[in-house]
């Protein structure tokens, strides 16, 4: 699987603000292992889409930083199963954004239920670090919607 | 807040157990007090005092006491 864990932003205020969507696949190999004949999405995952949506929030609002990367899972915590093919929609308000980090509160839900909610922190790597040609096509499939 | 409060805190920040810092504790002698570590420190200073910490004040940070200074200078410790 790739490890894009956002489909599609719904809502964006750069910096600081970011409503997002991802459905797992059911046909995704790691359900046969996590758990065979009760798939769940597993809780790693459920906080990386809480840390991507934060991170292209950030990223959208680029002051010359670098990009946002996850530096630390302050808290997380899980209420809910996630079942495969569940939409998930996924929230995120950073707290605060300095020079060499930036903080953000998630969460996820499922059916209008919040299924998970995490605190974390990023820093910031020098865009030069990246393949030039990375593009984040979610964000950029956003933001080329909005300018209409 | 007490010098023992902050120096608590501090050892949560750090993950250390709670007596296991005092102000004299060399930075070297904290493993977490790595360059993550410092990115945890800002944002915990940030977030909970409202304290923005500089590379500078960072880099000059060899023990606990110097995390201490900065909230004494702030008066942030009332003992």
């Amino acid at each position: 699987m790739r490890f894009l864990l956002v489909d599609e932003i719904l809502e964006l205020t750069p910096g600081q603000h970011i409503r997002a969507a991802k459905t797992m696949d059911p046909g995704e190999e790691l359900f046969k292992d996590h758990f065979p004949g009760f798939p769940v999405v597993p809780g790693v995952l459920l906080t990386e889409m809480m840390a991507q949506a934060a991170g292209k929030c950030l990223a959208a609002d680029d002051a010359g930083q670098g990009r946002p990367m996850l530096a630390r899972i302050t808290a997380a915590s899980f209420r809910e199963w996630v079942a495969p093919g569940d939409l998930c929609v996924i929230e995120a308000r950073i707290r605060s954004r300095r020079a060499r980090f930036a903080t953000a509160e998630a969460h996820v839900d499922v059916r209008g239920r919040v299924v998970a909610e995490s605190s974390l922190l990023f820093s910031f790597v020098p865009h030069d670090r990246f393949a030039s040609a990375w593009r984040d096509e979610v964000l950029e499939t956003f933001q080329k919607k909005a300018r209409g | 807040m007490t010098t023992q409060d902050a120096t608590r805190w501090i050892a949560r920040l750090f993950q250390e157990s709670e007596d296991a810092l005092t102000p004299a504790t060399p930075r070297d002698a904290v493993p977490a007090w790595d360059s993550l570590g410092e990115l945890t420190l800002m944002a915990d200073m940030d977030e909970k005092f409202g304290i923005v910490l500089t590379d500078n004040q960072l880099r000059v940070m060899a023990k606990v006491d110097d995390i201490l200074d900065v909230l004494r200078n702030n008066g942030k410790i009332t003992d």
